[in-house]
């Protein structure tokens, strides 16, 4: 049965490791979020009108444009990504600050709109219909301010030289959360707001 | 060629013993605070059991102290807090840090010849969000109004706080979700250290069946955990922030949630849950039978299949806990359907256990007791499964002391007894010292007999109509003839209680003053015995390359080379041209 498995080197091997180990942990947080979707697939089914009458409508303009910022942050990690695999070091700590400041215009954006909403009357007690948005919402928030705050920990990193093509898998490691919680944005974005 | 870091060892007393990354020391440390749990929920049973026997009379002892304000004796919302608690510390802070925890961190890394896991920093973070999430449930018994009382199930909208106020259920749904995250940074660790770090030649038919089963454990821990913590998590934004996920009924807003949301999520996970809970079980045992029938096991693929095609299968039968939600009938048969498939796998791997100790060189160790005590009460609990898995008798058994005793010998008894298995087999290994053979055998025949008297009493209490959860059964006059069979039952019970002395006594006295374990006293192929007891810092010296199965016993062309009947999967048969048999065609 088989042939004796070959083995890479110490350090491939170990970046494969730590790839594998993010796709996993993306995956459980991946069902994590789809339970969430389940649970507003329910209760939405079971309510009678989605908005109910006396409470306001989610906008979409907003939440529109901070889908693009957000995209556009994620753009912006996978060039940094991008220029520190192809040896261009010095443009990693610009690329990553921009990401991170598009990051956190979103959570601005955002705040904007749960303060707007708040001020229109829908308060997170106020049925099934602020339930979802509030806490599919602020969950997603918790998780873009993780993001924030290792971008800022990438960044401090990045300017000091401690990333080069041989020593990026921290990025990349990222990289792929902050996608991920991007890919969770526009699913919400989809369901909560447009649909 | 090296392969994997070599880590120094630490040397001062916090990094070595405390916030260790050394796979063996977070093993230990699982399973001490598992045991501790093991020991307090067991306390709650007995109290349970208690009540059941002698309702409303002051309980010996302990009630004194525990309950003064009723003179001693259970009140309706003590019992409440009891048996909620006691289903969810046995689950969570019991069964899951000792088989998972605990042994799925000792054996992985040693059994596929690895130095330690993948992220040991995060092995090491996994044990202390496990602590705080204990922390959080000893917490709970002392805020006002007690800790939960809404069953370990948590159903909304009793688990909400229209039917539950008070900090203390808070705490203990926060701790489920904390405990949550505890093991899904260890699931993350098994799954990718079973793919990455195997030794050279360990195929992964060629890992041992206890690997197996821990690591399927760890994918559905990794896939429907997550799902328990959403549910968790909806349920504290509606405790706690008056979010209407889970309520309906007066006390809604707006039209309110859907309680019947929270057993969908609940069961989505829950089900998968009982296989995360007899899988390593299973593992052990197919491993065990062979090792002490002194015989390859039988068909191992076929068990590794039949674990695996469980594992899928474990996704799909969620509904069956459901059957009497006001389910699509359609949807119920298909439910139904799917759950009978499942004796299917489960039944190839039974004849398997049974095939592999057919004509063996069966040693009646102590582990090997605890396996095959395993195997007849997980076939109890497998047979009594099928009544509830068909709607038609689920609809009478449904909520009675049936669904109790069924889910107690599948879940409860065969993971206690695979634990002890797994305990009394490893500890030489973990600990370096040899635990006392005769206490053990003890042990075995007092758990194993009173376990099952146990749980066969509340299966015939069931069939005759008791519901579970009652405060006083006997206050319905269709059930007063049931007290003679509870008092029998509680009877069991106690003495099931106080034979785990023998454990107590033996584990102490093993760890304090017990001889010396050699390298490998039960003369076993696997990777763990071929380093010292307990094993160095970093496992491995030279990572070994594995040549053959784990399970090589018995082998003709072994005895007429080494003399011996067993040979290790790293060892070279000496000056011999060709390889020796595989385990499968072996066993053919």
């Amino acid at each position: 049965m088989g042939a004796i498995v070959p083995y890479p080197p110490p350090r491939a091997r170990q970046e494969w490791t730590a790839y594998l180990g993010m796709v996993i942990f993306l995956g459980s947080w991946a069902m994590m979020f789809g339970s969430l979707f389940f649970a507003y697939g329910m209760v939405r089914a079971r309510a009678t009108a989605w908005p109910p009458p006396d409470l306001p409508e989610l906008p979409l303009a907003l939440p529109g444009v901070n889908t693009a910022v957000l995209a556009a942050s994620s753009v912006m990690l996978q060039l940094a990504v991008r220029w520190l695999r192809v040896g261009k070091t010095r443009w990693v700590g610009p690329g990553l600050a921009a990401s991170l400041a598009l990051g956190t215009l979103f959570l601005c954006l955002q705040m904007v709109t749960w303060r707007r909403l708040l001020d229109e009357g829908l308060t997170p007690s106020g049925g099934p219909y602020p339930s979802v948005f509030y806490a599919l919402t602020c969950f997603h928030a918790l998780h873009v301010l993780v993001g924030i705050g290792a971008l800022a920990w990438l960044c401090r990193g990045a300017f000091v030289g401690k990333y080069s093509a041989a020593r990026f898998l921290p990025v990349r490691l990222w990289a792929m959360y902050w996608h991920f919680v991007g890919a969770v944005w526009g699913v919400m974005f989809v369901t909560v707001y447009v649909v | 060629m090296e392969l994997q870091h070599i880590h120094p060892e630490p040397t001062s007393f916090l990094r070595k013993h405390l916030f260790s990354t050394d796979h063996k020391v977070i093993a230990k440390q699982f399973l001490w605070a598992g045991l501790l749990f093991l020991a307090f929920g067991g306390g709650l049973a007995m109290l349970i059991r208690w009540q059941w026997a002698f309702p409303g009379e002051p309980v010996p002892v302990v009630g004194s102290m525990l309950f003064q304000q009723s003179g001693g004796a259970i009140t309706p919302a003590h019992y409440n807090t009891i048996f909620t608690m006691h289903g969810l510390i046995m689950i969570f802070f019991a069964i899951t840090p000792i088989m998972i925890g605990a042994f799925g961190n000792f054996c992985i890394p040693l059994m596929i010849g690895a130095r330690d896991m993948a992220f040991p920093l995060l092995n090491m973070l996994s044990f202390w969000t496990f602590l705080v999430s204990q922390g959080l449930i000893i917490a709970s018994f002392f805020v006002q109004l007690g800790s939960a009382a809404a069953g370990w199930t948590t159903y909304a909208p009793l688990s909400t706080n229209v039917g539950t106020p008070g900090a203390g259920q808070t705490l203990v749904v926060a701790a489920v979700f904390v405990t949550g995250v505890a093991t899904i940074m260890g699931g993350i660790n098994y799954v990718t250290t079973v793919v990455r770090l195997r030794a050279p030649g360990m195929t992964y038919m060629r890992m041992p069946a206890t690997v197996w089963g821990l690591w399927l454990t760890a994918i559905l821990n990794v896939l429907f955990v997550p799902v328990l913590g959403s549910a968790a998590l909806l349920l504290l934004l509606d405790r706690s922030f008056g979010t209407q996920f889970y309520i309906a009924g007066s006390s809604a807003v707006r039209g309110g949630g859907d309680p019947i949301l929270f057993q969908h999520l609940f069961w989505i996970f829950g089900h998968p849950e009982v296989y995360i809970l007899i899988l390593p079980p299973w593992g052990f045992v197919t491993d065990l039978v062979s090792f002490f029938a002194r015989k390859p096991a039988y068909w191992y693929k076929g068990s590794v299949m039949a674990m695996t095609g469980v594992t899928v299968l474990s996704a799909v039968v969620y509904g069956h806990h459901m059957f009497v939600t006001g389910m699509n009938p359609l949807l119920g048969q298909s439910f139904m359907t799917l759950t009978l498939i499942i004796s299917v796998p489960a039944e190839l791997l039974f004849l398997n256990w049974l095939h592999t100790i057919w004509k063996g060189s069966i040693r009646l160790t102590a582990p090997m007791l605890f396996a095959l005590g395993t195997v007849f009460v997980f076939g109890l609990g497998g047979l009594t499964g099928l009544f509830l898995g068909t709607i038609s008798t689920d609809l009478y058994l449904h909520d009675t002391m049936f669904v109790v005793g069924h889910f107690h010998l599948t879940m409860a008894a065969a993971a206690f007894l695979a634990s002890f298995a797994a305990i009394y087999f490893w500890f030489p290994k973990m600990f370096g010292r040899n635990m006392n053979q005769t206490l053990a055998k003890w042990h075995f025949w007092f758990s194993v007999i009173f376990i099952t008297l146990v749980f066969c009493g509340q299966l015939v209490a069931g069939y005759g109509g008791h519901q579970r959860r009652l405060y006083d059964p006997y206050q319905y006059t269709f059930l007063q003839h049931m007290q003679p069979l509870n008092r029998w039952t509680s009877y069991f019970g106690f003495i099931l209680a106080a034979s785990q002395v023998t454990f107590v006594v033996n584990w102490f006295q093993s760890i304090f003053a017990g001889s010396k374990a050699e390298q490998n006293p039960w003369e076993i192929g696997t990777l763990e015995w071929t380093v010292p007891s307990p094993p160095v810092h970093h496992n491995f010296d030279v990572i070994p390359t594995v040549h053959r199965g784990p399970h090589e016993y018995a082998n003709p062309e072994v005895k007429k080379a080494l003399g011996r009947d067993w040979i290790g999967q790293s060892e070279e048969l000496p000056k011999s041209g060709k390889a020796p048999a595989e385990p499968a065609a072996a066993a053919s």
